[in-house]
């Protein structure tokens, strides 16, 4: 090192931008950098460009066809900080690609499905109730049928979490119904390989695969909710899902009493075409408010309206014959199949807002049974 | 002074898969009983019913299964009780999904199993092995469709595999 060498820097370690440095007779090399040692001089981080990551995923096959949110580690980050589990716990395994449903990638594709952070414990205890060995996701999943998984809420989580239970509860606007169900979906296409064509064979698909989530409307239901009726306290939170078709409405104005509003939901389940005619099992009946008020005036309990719905909803074996499975004669009675195997399987809540519609949502069949977890409300703040 | 704008990075959705191997069965040399596991699908009973015949005087065991759920546990140790098993039939996603994993829990038990599949169901059925750790699953692919055909049609159809059936199997 020479002696004007030294005149340059103080420090012979220092890259020349110490202050002493900078305050030394250094000579001017006609640039405006502060630092020479340094590719930059500042380094700003900003967000990758929605749409192109957007092309980038929908090319790579990793969205619903929709637009995403992309999953920057920043954005993961504050969904993991709802999570009781570390990122890299495995909540499930899921088919058909037996992919490992870690928190982290839940939390990704929560991101992607436009879900707030708050929603992640939900998305964590649907992962965990649809990978239970009784819900057959591996038949779910790769199904010709048009299966989707419906999640109800309940609880005061519902609320808190501002989901839709009235009116168009099943339908567009609201953030929580669209964007949980829609993340639901996302875990399946990216971990579980449920893309149409290689682990999702169904046949048209189904829009409910988009999303088909929504709280039950408890306050205006006459009877308990559904997870009272499975054995929680009303201020449990719980998510339920059902392999479910999309649903089917149930247009009643008329009836004013519960025997012919019941007759009117049982004849529309009890068709030939559905799952539940060859293989009976779990039917999702939505009821709404004003319907369930004209059954409950005249004394109805939840119960009664389970056994009445369970014993009528029935049609010729011979039409119930047509699906896959033989029709197993256990399940047929003086030429007649039941499209529910007892009145448990009549899965009933109230939902939706003002007027006089119920929905029904045909099951897997005995292929598939749901599954009611509570959530846990404890939150650990990691950040 | 030079600024560097440096895009945030995004994370991969892809589930990771553990990967895991499980053994295969050899075929028996010869042998004395089968399981014909019929999954009730419409043809299924068919498809089995000409390819048992095509193994002469053995002793044939008829077990039914659920199309698009697992079999019991009871159905798995019946159909584990003969030499080789054959499950029919896989021509629907779920049903192709169960003649697989059903396949594999009698490879588990010690049972030799060959799985009949659609052919347009049988590159799925090849990835479901693969996926679970037995990508060399014996798959017989019999031409789809099956459902909706006539009786004669599909034993047809099961003839142009029997032999696929006999070549696995080493018999003349």
């Amino acid at each position: 090192m020479t002696k004007n060498d030294d005149k340059l820097k103080v420090n012979a370690n220092s890259c020349g931008c110490l202050i002493d440095d900078l305050l030394a007779d250094k000579p001017d090399k006609g640039d405006d950098r502060l630092c020479s040692a340094r590719d930059s001089d500042m380094e700003f981080f900003v967000d990758p460009d929605a749409e192109k990551v957007s092309h980038d995923f929908y090319q790579r096959r990793l969205t619903d066809g929709l637009p995403i949110i992309p999953p920057t580690r920043e954005r993961v980050n504050r969904f993991l900080a709802f999570s009781v589990y570390e990122a890299e716990d495995v909540l499930g395994i899921l088919p058909p690609k037996m992919g490992q449903a870690t928190v982290e990638k839940i939390a990704i594709n929560a991101v992607m499905a436009g879900c707030l952070p708050q929603f992640q414990p939900v998305l964590e205890q649907v992962i965990k109730a649809i990978s239970q060995e009784k819900f057959n996701l591996a038949g779910v999943n790769a199904t010709t049928h048009p299966v989707s998984i419906c999640t109800i809420i309940n609880g005061p989580l519902a609320d808190e979490l501002g989901m839709n239970s009235a009116t168009g509860c099943l339908g567009p606007g609201n953030m929580a119904n669209a964007s949980i169900g829609r993340a639901i979906r996302l875990c399946l296409i990216n971990i579980a390989s449920a893309l149409p064509g290689i682990g999702d064979h169904a046949t048209h698909g189904s829009p409910a695969k988009y999303t088909y989530c929504f709280a039950e409307n408890e306050k205006q239901s006459p009877w308990d909710p559904l997870h009272v009726e499975r054995g929680y306290k009303e201020d449990d939170n719980t998510v339920t899902v059902l392999a479910a078709e999309a649903p089917h409405n149930v247009n009643d104005h008329r009836s004013q009493g519960a025997e012919d509003l019941l007759d009117t939901i049982c004849h529309t389940a009890a068709t030939a075409g559905c799952n539940n005619s060859h293989v009976p099992g779990e039917l999702l009946v939505i009821v709404s408010p004003e319907h369930a008020a004209t059954i409950d005036q005249e004394g109805w309990s939840k119960k009664d309206v389970q056994n009445y719905i369970h014993k009528n909803s029935r049609l010729p074996a011979v039409l119930g014959d047509r699906g896959g499975r033989k029709l197993d004669e256990k399940w047929i009675s003086q030429g007649e199949v039941y499209i529910t195997r007892s009145p448990r399987d009549v899965t009933l809540v109230v939902a939706g807002g003002p007027g006089r519609h119920t929905m029904i949502s045909h099951g897997f069949g005995s292929g598939s049974e749901s599954v009611t977890m509570t959530l846990n409300p404890e939150r650990r703040d990691k950040s | 002074m030079r600024v560097k704008l440096t895009e945030r990075e995004v994370l991969n959705p892809v589930g990771e898969v553990q990967e895991k191997k499980i053994k295969l069965i050899p075929l028996p040399y010869d042998f004395d009983k089968v399981s014909l596991v019929d999954n009730t699908k419409p043809g299924a009973d068919i498809i089995l019913k000409v390819l048992s015949e095509s193994l002469g005087n053995r002793e044939h065991l008829w077990v039914q299964k659920p199309a698009g759920a697992p079999a019991t546990k009871q159905q798995i140790q019946e159909a584990a009780s003969s030499d080789l098993a054959i499950l029919a039939l896989g021509d629907c996603g779920s049903c192709t999904s169960w003649v697989v994993l059903d396949a594999i829990r009698l490879e588990k038990c010690g049972t030799p199993t060959i799985s009949v599949c659609s052919d347009h169901f049988a590159p799925f059925a090849r990835e479901l092995a693969d996926s679970h750790g037995l990508k060399s699953l014996r798959i017989l692919e019999v031409e789809h469709p099956i459902a909706g055909l006539s009786d004669e049609k599909i034993e047809e159809k099961a003839g142009k595999i029997v032999g696929n059936l006999l070549y696995l199997l080493q018999i003349p």
